[in-house]
Formats: structure tokens, sequence, C-alpha cells
């Protein structure tokens, strides 16, 4: 693809993500910190991102489908995702965990199993459009141009 | 868990870097913190630890250690601690810290997601120099600098300082920092 259109791609598809609540102000904030000396720290925050969420929801899962659920188990690791997803700005993934944290307090198993459900789904989705974004970057990149930047 | 290199700070235009030991146990947000300290103009040197138990390591408080540390062992200007952790809660790490007869107590800045007065109380009666809500902002980090232990100053200065606490009334709702602050009156 041209490079003009690989970037007019990038603009269109980051503003979209921003409209639709995938992401925040804190990935823009993330972005920011990325400079010459630090060239890949967006990609490497939101990997750790990737890994950490994973862990905590395949902990989620396991903790959950116990005969007794420890609720102050789920309960620190959906804090743990909730924060994750916060500081990078996966708006909707920390706002499910937002309702999990409530259904948590409730002990209430049959709610948070719907928001393991929707967090997953939540979580795979932004991981999803996060790695896009990665890709047209490189994409842009490769063909000689510079990323836009949009703040 | 990762240690910055070096322990006397090194120097830059305006003074010596504050050393500051960062306890967190999400590695996500223990290293965006990292990266907001460090992008703050190269005025902080970054310790990164991912939990009480580390950091206590790091200060020289274990329990092995015979000897209270003298100030010349710290290595440690400020410590800014997540409140919520396994095992040793922020609140637990700022007691032990606190609870030190050394003569420059380690300022400590507590972090937190949650806007809680009852929390906010409970770190200040302690001792806490103040209380960031997260997800943490470049400005908050900015003021940190004002945290870090008065370095001795040279005898034609003279000049003293007293710090006071004053927990500021906020609104909650639209306000994302409820803090103590620092007040320094010459």
């Amino acid at each position: 693809m041209e490079l003009g259109s690989l970037q007019r791609r990038y603009i269109d598809f980051t503003t979209a993500l921003f409209r639709e609540g995938f992401l925040d102000n804190q990935y823009t904030q993330l972005q920011q910190l990325q400079d010459e000396s630090n060239p890949e720290f967006v990609l490497e925050v939101v990997t750790l991102f990737f890994e950490d969420s994973e862990k905590l929801l395949d902990e989620l899962s396991r903790t959950l489908d116990q005969q007794v659920v420890d609720y102050k188990k789920v309960d620190a690791h959906v804090h743990q995702l909730k924060g994750s997803s916060a500081s990078i700005g996966a708006q909707r993934v920390k706002n499910v965990c937002m309702a999990f944290r409530n259904f948590c307090e409730e002990r209430n198993q049959e709610g948070c199993l719907r928001c393991l459900q929707q967090v997953r789904q939540e979580y795979f989705l932004v991981k999803s459009k996060l790695e896009t974004l990665f890709r047209l970057e490189k994409q842009i990149l490769a063909a000689g141009g510079s990323v836009p930047v949009l703040w | 868990m990762e240690e910055g290199e070096g322990s006397n700070g090194g120097v830059f235009e305006g003074g010596l870097e504050v050393r500051v030991l960062v306890v967190d146990d999400s590695p996500v947000e223990r290293r965006m913190v990292e990266g907001l300290l460090k992008k703050s103009g190269a005025m902080f040197q970054v310790i990164a630890v991912d939990s009480g138990k580390r950091a206590m390591e790091v200060l020289g408080l274990t329990d092995d250690k015979a000897e209270q540390p003298t100030v010349d062992d710290q290595k440690v200007d400020i410590i800014l601690t997540d409140y919520s952790m396994p095992e040793m809660t922020g609140y637990d790490l700022l007691k032990t810290v606190k609870e030190q007869s050394c003569r420059k107590p380690i300022p400590v800045i507590i972090m937190s997601s949650e806007n809680e007065p009852q929390r906010i109380s409970r770190c200040r009666a302690i001792g806490a120099e103040d209380f960031i809500l997260k997800p943490l902002q470049t400005n908050d980090v900015l003021r940190l600098r004002s945290y870090a232990r008065p370095v001795e100053l040279s005898p034609r200065t003279g000049t003293k300082r007293k710090m006071t606490l004053e927990l500021m009334a906020e609104n909650s709702s639209s306000d994302r920092r409820p803090r103590l602050t620092g007040l320094a009156v010459s």
C-alpha cells in the first residue's frame, strides 16, 4: 500500500479506537513517554499488558471454577487487571473490571462469570486492535514514512 | 523486578538526581511509573521492585540486619509505593519506614487507584508525605522532587525550612487528587 494511504488508514483507525472507547487519554500519555531514548516504550508496555492480562484471565478462570470461590483472590486479580488496563488506556477493559469488582463484593458467582466472559472479550478485542495499530506503524516506517502524531 | 544502577545518584544540570524507589506488584504500572519518572528531564534515578518485601531489602530493613541503616547507607531519597499489594501492603511498608529512628526518615508517597478518605487519613496519620491517585500523570511526578530530603546546605546560605502538612479539602467528584500537601515555610 502507498505511504499516504497507510498514514490515512492509521489516522482513521486510531481515531475510531478513541471514538469507540477502546482507548482513552492514558494511551496518549503512554505514547508521549516514547522518545529517542525509549523508542520502543509503547510496544514494551503494551506487551507487558498482554502478558500480564492473559495470566490474570487464566487465574480468574481457575479461581472462579473452584467449588468454593475465594472472592478475595478474584477481587485481587480483577483489581490488578483494572489497574494495568487503566494505566495503558484500555478503557473498555477497565470499565468491565469496575463492574466485576462490584460482583466480587456481592459474592455473586454468576455475575462474576458473566464479567469474566465480558472482560475476556474486551481484552481480546483491544489486543487485536492494538496489534493492527502496531502493524500499521511498522508498515509506515518500512515505507519510509513517519507515524502520524495525533496529539 | 529491576534495580537501578549506582547508589549515589548522578549529577545533572541543577543538582543531584533524586533516587526513587518505586514499589508496585503490577509490572505494567511499575514500568509506566518508571517511564514517567525517566521522562521528567533526567531528574530521577529509578529503582523498581515488585513487593514491599523486596523494598525492605533495598532499604536494608530486613530482619537479618543487626543494625539500623545509617544515613550514609541509604540509597533512596523517596519511596513511591502502591497501597494495595499482596503480603506487605504500601501501608505496612510506610509504617516500617516511618518507625525507623534514623536522622532523616525517607519521604514516602502512596499511590492508589482508590479515592478513599479513610485510606488517605490512615496514611497521613503515620507520616505519608503525599497520596497520589493512579494512574499517575506527568505533573504528579514533577512535584515528587519537592519531597526529596533537603540536601545539606552550605553555611553561607543558612536557610531553615519548616515542613507543615495540610489536608486539602477536595471535591472528590471533580478532583482526581485528594492529597496531603507539604508546605515549605521559611
